[in-house]
């Protein structure tokens, strides 16, 4: 205890006080680290939100159900409750069916309607309604035997504009129906499912009002106590062949598993300013280890342990994380807010739908950020403890450093890069780790490590290469600025190394997203083809669940005459924790009209073949997750029927983070059963002189038909709405980004100030012996211009190889898609000079430094 | 004794030169109301305890402060008031200075640490090299052009400091206590030197020590105390 009392005194005489003195420099470091800190914590807390968000829901949903009962690609027949009636294994069951509904008006938004039989779902799921005992019997009878009444959750309620007793009307795919809310749920439980977004109805008005008579999305099972594995099996395979047994947990794991690619991303992204901020404690802690070596010197001298010094300097990268994550807090407290609607907007639009009403603090998630910022910190400041460790107490003697160290320092550190990025292109090609791509990420740090390593001697070869060149040109000034970032290149290489990163992340993920974008938009020009898409009412909600009436489908093409039309039916599939859609679509006029992005195979000859039914396209991400390639066979249960024909091609495609499986409509229909249709897009048969007075004479004829019971966009409308999608999805890694680069700039702006405050008898000798104030403020700006010329053009290589990595590894593992690499030489050329011009600023604070004190106070000093 | 050959046009003429510091709510006197003249070739010591303003006389004599109050003019240019242009000027072309610490910059070899005062003049780099080369010769470094700076012993590093004070030709040699850092066989090899330059090249020096090395060859002895002369300012 005395030893730390002693340890903590120490402490604060020694590093403190030095701290406080050097306030500045200490503020920007701290400051830097926050900065990381808070966009690593939001990050996780916005995500962790949504999971939570999501999963709650799930499990509120799920009840306590022991297993569940579904017909993939279809509804459940009600006749096979019959099955459990008298099961020896079965206790309890209920039925259950979801939809979405919205009131009936201009921009109301959907919510959750649920359909279920209140007397059997009583053991399932806790749902509870407000009121007095009698006043909630009550309600929950007239729930039971009246149709088209309702239950909604208070805060549902408040927003419809309804209390308990009062009516609404509610649309639906189908039909619009008017309903009589007869109570209120306590906020429990069912009720906290989508946030509070939810409605129960009886299961009997549920089918009349979607017209699914007979069939149920589900049937929850509970079993007897007792009961084994092997009768669960037995009961599994008494099944017929088109229903399948699952956890009720399953949908939840397969949402989350969804998830977790996008969460680990973003993650890694948002460490990415951690990272940088990383650089900025080595920085300044090693800057404080050289700068002070000879009072370490002298306390060793003193006595004082070479452990001590090691502590000393660990404890100083410690409370720089410590208070970088206090800082934090304030900061993330206001990132936290953006975030959260942007991640839950962008988790919402390629995965699950989530809801998040609040932002739950999780002490876990907080300690993770915690243990994540200090030990980042603890890491960072590390190797320059060590060399503390190593100050001889002769040196307490000594003049100036060795330059021959410094030699040593740059080569070693140039071979260990090397190393580094050998291991890079080892650990690159190995496949992920239960769907993470560790290796690729852990590729990704080793490039970032490489090319931080590399600094100091490409600042040497840069410096001496460019010496005489610029001696010539500008004069004294860059010739000695040349030769200080020789001498400092180890040192300043750490900053270099932030700046390396920080450019590398932007020029990858500006290249990432361009290409990203570019092929999205060749996907929805070819592939999102079509003058006018018609699905039913709130078809995308519904997951295109509920086909057009068939009135609707035979008087369609009366109507459209001078259009093509490509009819369609989406069914939401599972292959394992995997889901994807199976779309059944008019190929022949497809092809005329548009096409898709072909990976692999020969589109002229795959065309006729496909639209010939001969087999299935495939999509990248589905063929990345189940492995199936051209040449394997597709099989599924779709409805009654039991799909299986070969995978005739692999195309791109990026309407969900799930896959796809293209079949022909026609020949759908001819093998298996009638799909129907989900939607239909028109195509103009021959380009009309009017375009847009066409559409526009065929959107009233369709609503002059059928009023709003299609769900109507144009075809240019959606493929705008989905590159706007495309592009909320990205915003935020911009913000990340910015945010790295910020801190990069913090790292320069630190450095170089404290290089030059270090260097200032330097400084003021060469003011001595003629400098002028002009030139050693250019000579300052022209370090700076090798540092950051270094940073950039480093950062630059080191983008490009990043961004073949992220594409065509970490995306591909991550996500299962790639994307064709394009370079958008555009932003490029705008935004890096923009980057180096901003980094040339943070040497600003240098050039004022250099003349803070009187030259005559320095060199009494000195 | 005044240098008989020395000319009657003073190098350094301060009147009244007062020097006052603020030190936090108070001030500190570096030079109060000193009168000095200083005659073209001579080889002034000045000595006084620490804290006495040696070398903030000397700082404001190479234009590296400026007066609180006073008059200075050195080698014919008044200092006092001029921009700062004026003064860089002033400090290549008509001063050097030799420091206690010889303040050589590290990341420069020897002949570039020499040569660094006339390329930041602007001179040829040549010429300046040809001048550096002969003064190497002079000063027996011949064979060390191109070593880094910090691996010559602190002698060589002094002698290379006072190449490096007098590669532009100055007037005025400004030495802060040169011999501080050193022994006394290298300390007197230093005094030597100065001394040379100042026979040879009648470049005049104004040497400020604690020591008696230079005793010898000094033409004139002055004592400051308390920022003010002791001795008499003109005359031993």
């Amino acid at each position: 205890m005395r030893r730390l009392i002693s340890f903590f005194r120490l402490f604060a005489a020694f590093s403190l006080r030095h701290a406080a003195r050097h306030g500045g420099r200490t503020v920007a470091v701290v400051l830097g680290i926050a900065l990381g800190a808070a966009v690593f914590t939001s990050v996780r807390l916005a995500v962790h939100a949504s999971i939570a968000s999501f999963t709650r829901s799930m499990d509120f949903f799920a009840g306590n159900a022991d297993r569940v009962v579904v017909r993939p690609g279809g509804l459940l027949p009600e006749e096979t409750l019959a099955l459990f009636y008298t099961h020896p294994a079965v206790r309890d069951y209920s039925v259950v069916s979801t939809t979405y509904v919205r009131r009936q008006g201009e921009g109301t938004e959907p919510f959750l309607l649920i359909g279920i039989d209140p007397l059997l779902d009583r053991t399932f799921r806790s749902w509870r309604i407000e009121g007095e005992g009698t006043k909630a019997i009550e309600a929950w009878l007239d729930l039971l035997r009246e149709p088209y009444t309702i239950l909604l959750t208070a805060p549902l309620a408040r927003e419809l504009e309804v209390d308990a007793g009062g009516g609404l009307a509610l649309e639906h795919t189908r039909r619009t129906a008017r309903f009589r809310v007869v109570g209120l749920l306590e906020p429990s439980g069912l009720a906290l499912v989508e946030g509070g977004r939810v409605g129960i109805v009886d299961i009997a008005t549920f089918q009349e009002l979607t017209g699914l008579h007979g069939g149920v999305d589900r049937i929850d099972l509970k079993f007897r106590r007792g009961v084994t594995p092997s009768e669960i099996e037995a009961l599994a395979r008494e099944l017929p062949e088109d229903l399948q047994l699952g956890t009720p947990s399953a949908a939840r794991e397969s949402g989350t598993a969804m998830i977790r690619a996008y969460q680990l991303n973003l993650s890694v992204l948002s460490f990415a300013s951690l990272f940088v901020g990383m650089f900025l404690v080595y920085s300044l802690v090693a800057l404080n280890v050289a700068a002070r070596r000879r009072e370490l010197a002298v306390l060793r001298a003193l006595g004082a342990a070479p452990h001590t010094l090691f502590r000393l300097f660990l404890a100083e990268g410690a409370l720089l994380g410590g208070l970088g994550w206090i800082l934090a807090l304030p900061i993330g407290s206001v990132l936290v807010r953006y975030l959260l609607e942007a991640v839950s907007r962008t988790i919402t639009t390629l995965f699950v739908r989530v809801r998040v009403e609040e932002l739950v603090l999780s002490p876990a998630e907080l300690s993770v950020s915690f243990a994540v910022t200090l030990g980042t910190s603890l890491i960072a400041a590390w190797q320059p403890a060590r060399e503390a460790m190593r100050v001889s107490p002769r040196e307490a003697m000594d003049m100036m450093t060795p330059e021959e160290r410094r030699r040593k320092s740059a080569r070693s550190a140039a071979l260990l890069a090397l190393g580094c990025l050998a291991a890079c292109a080892v650990l690159l090609p190995l496949p992920p780790a239960g769907g993470v791509p560790l290796g690729g990420y852990l590729a990704v740090l080793l490039l970032f490590l490489g090319f931080a390593l590399l600094s100091p001697f490409l600042l040497e070869r840069l410096a001496s290469g460019l010496e005489g060149r610029l001696s010539r040109i500008a004069g004294p000034p860059a010739f000695l600025a040349g030769r200080a970032v020789r001498q400092g290149a180890v040192r300043t290489a750490v900053s270099v190394g932030a700046l390396i990163t920080a450019v590398a992340l932007f020029t990858a993920l500006v290249i990432m997203v361009y290409s990203f974008r570019r092929t999205v938009e060749t996907w929805v020009r070819q592939t999102v083809s079509g003058d006018l898409f018609v699905t039913a009412k709130m078809g995308q909600v519904n997951r295109f669940r509920f086909p057009l009436p068939e009135e609707i489908v035979t008087e369609l093409p009366r109507l459209a005459a001078g259009f093509d039309l490509v009819e369609s039916r989406r069914w939401p599939l599972q292959r394992g924790d995997f889901p994807y859609e199976f779309e059944a679509m008019g190929m022949e006029t497809f092809f005329r009209h548009g096409d898709f992005l072909w990976l692999e195979g020969d589109p002229e000859a795959l065309r006729p073949r496909i639209a010939a039914g001969e087999g299935v396209l495939v999509s990248e991400v589905f063929a990345a997750r189940t492995g199936q390639r051209t040449g394997d066979r597709f099989q599924a249960q779709i409805e009654g029927s039991l799909v299986d024909l070969p995978i005739l091609a692999v195309v791109r495609d990026y309407r969900t983070d799930g896959g796809i499986v293209f079949y022909s409509h026609r020949h759908f229909r001819e093998r298996y059963h009638d799909p129907r249709w989900s939607g239909v897009r028109f195509f103009f048969r021959e380009p009309p002189a009017d375009p847009e007075g066409e559409l526009a004479r065929l959107r009233r004829a369709i609503v002059a038909a059928w009023g709003d019971r299609l769900d109507l966009i144009g075809g240019r409308e959606l493929r705008e709405a989905v590159l706007r999608i495309f592009d909320e999805t990205f915003a935020v890694t911009t913000v990340l980004l910015l945010i790295a680069l910020a801190v990069a700039a913090l790292g320069i702006a630190t450095t170089l100030t404290v290089l030059v405050l270090e260097r200032s008898w330097q400084l003021n000798t060469i003011l001595a012996v003629g400098g002028s104030p002009p030139q050693i403020r250019a000579m300052i700006l022209w370090e700076a211009a090798f540092l950051v010329a270094v940073g950039e053009g480093a950062g630059l290589a080191c983008g490009f190889l990043l961004s073949g990595m992220l594409i065509q590894v970490i995306n591909r593992q991550s996500f299962g898609w790639t994307f064709l690499y394009t370079v958008d030489w555009a932003s490029l050329g705008l935004s890096l000079p923009l980057i180096l011009a901003a980094a040339l600023a943070a040497a600003l604070p240098a050039v004022r430094a250099a003349f803070r004190l009187p030259p005559a106070a320095l060199l009494r000093q000195r | 004794m005044p240098d008989p050959e020395a000319t009657a046009e003073p190098i350094v003429c301060a009147r009244n030169l007062t020097r006052i510091y603020p030190l936090g709510a108070g001030t500190v006197t570096g030079v109060a109301g000193l009168n000095l003249d200083i005659a073209r070739g001579e080889f002034v010591v000045l000595k006084g305890p620490s804290g006495s303003g040696k070398s903030t006389l000397l700082a404001l004599l190479a234009a590296l402060d400026t007066p609180s109050a006073g008059e200075l003019t050195v080698a014919g240019r008044r200092l006092s008031g001029r921009p700062p242009g004026d003064l860089t000027r002033f400090r290549r072309e008509a001063v050097g200075m030799v420091f206690q610490s010889f303040n050589l910059l590290p990341t420069l070899n020897v002949i570039e640490n020499i040569c660094l005062p006339a390329l930041l003049a602007g001179r040829d780099e040549r010429e300046a090299r040809r001048r550096a080369e002969e003064l190497l010769e002079r000063l027996g470094l011949s064979g060390r052009a191109r070593h880094p700076a910090d691996r010559l012993s602190g002698g060589e590093m002094q002698r290379v400091a006072i190449a490096r004070a007098v590669i532009n030709h100055p007037a005025l040699v400004l030495a802060d206590e040169p011999t501080g850092n050193l022994d006394s066989r290298n300390g007197s090899a230093v005094i030597e030197l100065l001394a040379r330059l100042n026979r040879e090249d009648r470049i005049t020096v104004l040497l400020a020590t604690h020591s008696d090395l230079a005793d010898g060859v000094a033409t004139r002895r002055l004592t400051l105390r308390d920022g003010a002369l002791v001795s008499p300012p003109c005359g031993d």
